[in-house]
């Protein structure tokens, strides 16, 4: 039973963290010491290893999404000839 | 001038605002002519924050009406183009997961709340950081956070549900 809480109290440990895991961000990364408990714990629980994948998956997913949803060139180059106006303009 | 490498990302970032590419065009001109003016007082620091807050506030500026944090349907792609180049690439590990179906991506990026979506949609497709979020939006790096998380939590949910197969992937 107290293996049971244990594993409880360590899923909702790695639950609250595994976003900021997976992404890395710089201004939310974890501590070496949390990244330490939360792999261990990853290691050794089927349920959170799944939902890593889970996650890994989605975004990745969303990523090949992003490839699709580029402006147009055209866009992009009309956005650089107004600031190439501006600076025109100002000189 | 600074904006220049970040005209993609802004047009990308508009798009996601405003749910349209023509709007997202406008929106992105008018936040340049803004930039401009504002250049004076700029120190140079972080170009891609200091531009995302001119975004934020011009989209704001330019249609009161809607809230800033909100996405037009997802679902709804025009100019959409075959996938070359990309923002950050993802690790080996992801690449070597099976795929999520495109529609039931779709599906499930739709089935949240506009709060969520943008937020989810602005990090993993925009590719900004957490930090570039609150900016892009004007909320606390916690809120992006904790955002973030829910979103990703729905959509697993989401497609787990609807996908009637151990995990998410196919």
């Amino acid at each position: 039973m107290i293996a049971g809480a244990r594993r409880m109290l360590s899923c909702r440990f790695t639950a609250a963290r595994l976003q900021r895991y997976l992404d890395a961000d710089p201004s939310a990364l974890l501590d070496p010491a949390e990244v330490r408990r939360l792999e261990a714990h990853l290691a050794e629980c089927a349920r959170c290893a799944r939902a890593v994948e889970d996650f890994r998956s989605l975004r990745w997913a969303m990523w090949r999404m992003s490839a699709r949803l580029r402006p147009d060139p055209a866009a992009v180059h009309r956005m650089h000839q107004v600031v190439d106006e501006l600076v025109e303009d100002r000189r | 001038m600074h904006v220049e490498p970040e005209i993609e990302v802004l047009l990308r970032v508009a798009r996601t605002l405003t749910g349209s590419w023509a709007e997202a065009e406008d929106l992105t001109q008018e936040s340049l002519v803004r930039a401009w003016r504002a250049l004076d007082g700029f120190d140079g620091a972080h170009p891609r924050a200091w531009l995302l807050t001119i975004l934020r506030n011009t989209h704001v500026n330019m249609n009161r009406r809607r809230r800033p944090d909100t996405v037009e349907d997802i679902s709804v792609l025009p100019g959409v183009r075959p996938a070359f180049g990309a923002l950050a690439e993802p690790s080996p590990e992801e690449q070597l997961v099976r795929n999520i179906l495109p529609d039931d991506l779709e599906r499930a990026i739709g089935s949240l709340d506009p709060k969520f979506r943008t937020v989810v949609v602005l990090v993993d497709v925009n590719g900004l950081t957490y930090a570039e979020v609150a900016e892009t939006l004007g909320i606390p790096l916690g809120t992006v956070m904790s955002r973030l998380s829910r979103a990703r939590q729905r959509m697993r949910t989401h497609l787990r549900t609807h996908t009637d197969r151990e995990g998410i992937v196919r």
